[in-house]
């Protein structure tokens, strides 16, 4: 049966000269589970939105969109809102009521239903997400997947005969977003919910979808299934760049016949297709400095008295124009970390030496003034103007001293650019003090691959001028791209630190998916660039 | 004693409300020392671990009521002594005991009803009467600690970056401006969010419903029959006037008659609720064991 159709979209933002969408069509079947990818800007999100008549944008809309047969001017209000269901980005922003319980009821009670339906579908969605545990709690104590998860489910209690979710995961670790979407593919397997998602962690998203539709500058290029899709995706460089390992390597290798999408079928590709003379990559022989930047000696940290240690004996010593990757689960103290080594706290044992200069000696503002300078995980806290240029004005930022162009952004008001646009203001604010070292928490959260490689391309620039890089990150691919070194945080302690291709070689789960790939047959591999050398190395077929 | 916290807000409020009010509109010194003992035996009996020093303001506040009134007020026919030329009375000392007696008690109430009547359970109360107040209150309740999360979340990223200066005051009030600013297009921005997830989940197709996790039940009726038959009793007397008592000249608390009684037997009932309420608890608990 024929849910979802859509006829020859085209849609255009008023007084734009471009249109966002030229001419979609598609159509789903009811329980299907489509996978939308495309760059930023190429018109995804809008195309979600007008698929929801309630999220509309304005604009001019031609073309039409048919749910179940009728079209979308025409549907009931009750229909629509209850029978196409909505997940946004921000899990803390979509939350509307202050109780777990009564953000699941929301949505019911605007539907008018009696008390006993509502206490009936309430908890029975209670129960098949498991919510049950923390049922009466304030939504402020929940963690960030919790509240994506109570979103969900808020969503679901209406009975959605459709799911339209336009990156739900962006702003999760990668714990609580596999999480997230092993719900969501569950409830497409057990109760026929139809999906459309907008993902950029293709790794995990692709196995589930029956069909990819890649959308690029408005028009839909692609409607195929994913390995089919993978496929034919070499002449898209933009789009490979967010695909999962095996598909990169696939591509990197012009590899020919069925494209691989998990790390099992990229294994075997290279088990059948390459052979293994050269096990290794000879090790780049990095010219180190000898200067210490940054020293951590025992240092010991708790948020108060009561509170456990979040830092626990910390040893570190980071060199003079090395970039820093620290990797760990949530609440292992990374942050922590950054915001001592931004002065922000202070640590109640041991001491933090910043160019051999103790850090309680650094006073008013001498800390911030060339020397250190931390990123926030959320660039909304850094901005307080209406324009990328005030922004930078403000601080005094010379846009033609940086290593990047941020002239097309000038004019735009800072909460309308994309998450990696905002990173790179945000990051432009942060550089106007000239820190020697740099402190980024999470720069690619809530950032699309291609944007990332932007980021990455920033940070190798601004290490070839001498500055050091400390970074913290849930991302393994991006830290694997970019360290020199990298750092397992477990519990407030370091356990294990090297260079990333013997760091992730010696890690078995958390590691990167070229490294999986290659693992037992190829040693000492990070990325996908350091497989696809190899691959070339030991020669094609065997 | 916790039985009353499982009840229906409605009836735990309407109970609060009456034996409170009682307290605070009757000037009557045996309604008033009735009124104290239950509301100090509610309390300590909710509370039993509750240092000393938790209760000893409210003693000297009684101190201090027993203490001035006769400094201040001169009337009354039984003169103790003579202060400055001023007569102190033992009518008066009388008046500022019953005086400070009653706000003791009305505390003691209150610091229960506190600790009962958590945001949820107020907002279900007055929710009955102004279901969009409800609504408006949770998402206010909502914003709160989310405005404080960023607040902190601000101040760290803008003292990061160099652009919070401490030294002085005019520099601090400056940054606190600037935070301010940061906050109020954030919200402006994020509001939007809210706006639209809930239009897509239906806000404003029609008549609302309200649901709450409570539920009234024929335990709770009987409740706020019971409370408003007790209450109702007390209050017909204090209106007949059969409740009446007079500090000056003299201090007298005429005997009382047939509805006077009523009422000194009401108003004990339902000072002592909880307590009636926790024994039936225990004795149902006891008989349920036995049976077993």
């Amino acid at each position: 049966m024929e849910i979802l159709k859509v006829e020859n979209l085209s849609f255009a933002f008023p007084g734009a000269l471009q249109p966002v969408l030229h001419d979609v069509s598609f159509r789903m079947e009811a329980g299907d589970f489509l996978a939308l990818i495309g760059a930023t800007g190429s018109g995804k999100s809008t195309l979600m939105r007008l698929l929801k008549r309630e999220l509309a944008p304005i604009g001019s809309m031609q073309g039409c969109v048919y749910y179940n047969g009728v079209a979308q001017q025409e549907l009931l209000e009750r229909v629509s809102a209850c029978e196409i269901g909505y997940v946004m980005q921000r899990p803390e922003q979509q939350i509307v009521t202050d109780k777990v319980w009564h953000e699941l009821a929301f949505g019911l009670e605007n539907l008018g239903l009696p008390q006993s339906v509502i206490r009936r579908r309430v908890a029975e969605m209670a129960s098949y997400f498991g919510i049950s545990d923390w049922f009466e709690r304030d939504v402020s104590e929940l963690s960030g997947g919790q509240k994506q998860l109570l979103n969900l489910a808020a969503v679901m209690v209406m009975q959605p005969k459709i799911l339209l979710l336009d990156e739900p995961t962006s702003q999760l670790d990668p714990i609580a977003a596999a999480d997230f979407l092993n719900t969501v593919s569950k409830l497409n397997r057990e109760m026929g919910v139809g999906v459309i998602l907008i993902e950029h962690r293709l790794e995990s998203v692709l196995p589930m979808a029956d069909r990819v539709l890649v959308l690029e500058d408005g028009t839909l290029q692609l409607d195929l299934p994913p390995a089919q899709a993978c496929e034919r995706l070499r002449s898209h460089p933009v789009l490979l760049d967010a695909m999962p390992g095996a598909v990169r390597l696939f591509h990197a290798v012009n590899g020919a016949g069925d494209c691989p999408i998990t790390v099992r079928e990229g294994r075997r590709l290279l088990r059948e297709h390459f052979g293994n003379d050269v096990r290794s990559l000879p090790e780049a022989t990095a010219s180190r400095s000898d200067e210490t930047v940054l020293e951590f000696k025992n240092v010991y940290f708790r948020y108060g008295r009561e509170y456990p240690d979040v830092l626990k004996g910390l040893n570190l010593q980071v060199r003079k124009g090395e970039i820093f990757c620290f990797l760990g689960s949530n609440g292992s103290g990374k942050s922590t970390l950054l915001k001592l080594c931004a002065g922000l706290c202070r640590p109640y044992s041991g001491s933090i030496r910043i160019f051999g200069k103790k850090i309680q000696q650094f006073r008013g503002q001498s800390l911030y003034r060339d020397c250190v300078a931390l990123l926030p995980q959320d660039p909304q806290t850094v901005f307080l103007k209406s324009t990328v240029r005030d922004e930078l004005h403000e601080v005094h930022a010379d846009p033609s001293a940086l290593p990047y162009s941020l002239v097309h952004l000038m004019e735009r008001h800072p909460y309308d650019l994309s998450g990696g646009e905002q990173q790179l203001v945000a990051l432009a604010k942060v550089l106007a003090s000239r820190p020697q070292i740099l402190l980024l928490d999470e720069p690619t959260k809530g950032v699309d691959s291609h944007a990332q490689t932007a980021v990455l391309e920033v940070l190798q620039r601004l290490k070839a001028e001498g500055i050091t890089i400390l970074l913290v990150t849930h991302d393994v691919e991006f830290a694997a791209r970019c360290a020199d070194r990298c750092a397992l945080f477990f519990r407030g302690e370091i356990v294990s630190e090297d260079a990333p291709a013997r760091f992730f070689d010696e890690n078995s789960f958390y590691t990167t998916s070229a490294n999986r790939i290659c693992r037992g047959w190829y040693e000492g591999v990070a990325t996908v660039e350091n497989a696809a050398e190899l691959c070339r190395r030991n020669g094609g077929a065997r | 004693m916790s039985a009353l916290d499982n009840v229906n807000p409605i009836a735990a409020f309407l109970w609060l409300m009456m034996v409170a009010g009682i307290a605070m509109f009757c000037f009557n010194p045996a309604i008033l020392a009735i009124s104290l003992l239950g509301a100090l035996l509610f309390f300590i009996s909710r509370n039993p671990d509750a240092r000393p020093s938790a209760h000893l303001p409210y003693l000297l506040l009684f101190a201090l009521s027993v203490l001035i009134n006769p400094l201040f007020n001169h009337n009354g026919a039984t003169v103790l002594f003579v202060l400055n030329d001023n007569p102190v009375t033992l009518e008066a000392i009388y008046y500022g005991a019953a005086m400070g007696g009653m706000v003791l008690a009305v505390l003691y109430w209150f610091r229960s009803f506190q600790q009962i009547m958590t945001s949820d359970k107020l907002l279900y109360v007055f929710g009955s009467a102004l279901p969009k107040l409800t609504l408006i209150l949770s998402i206010a309740l909502r914003y709160i600690p989310l405005l404080r999360k960023q607040t902190r979340r601000v101040r760290d990223a803008q003292k990061a970056l160099g652009l919070f200066r401490e030294e002085n005051l005019l520099d601090r009030l400056r940054g606190e401006l600037r935070i301010f600013s940061v906050l109020v297009s954030w919200a402006l921005e994020n509001g939007i969010i809210t706006a639209d997830s809930m239009c897509a989940r239906g806000y404003g197709i029609g008549r609302r419903t309200r649901f709450a996790l409570f539920r009234f039940q024929l335990r709770e009726g009987l409740m706020c029959l019971g409370c408003l038959l007790l209450g109702g009793c007390t209050i017909a007397a204090i209106a007949c006037g059969a409740l009446a008592c007079s500090f000056y000249p003299r201090y007298a608390l005429p005997s009382p008659n047939a509805l006077g009684c009523a009422a000194y037997a009401s108003y004990t009932i339902l000072a002592l609720f909880p307590a009636l309420l926790e024994v039936e608890e225990r004795i149902r608990w006891k008989s349920l064991k036995l049976k077993i």
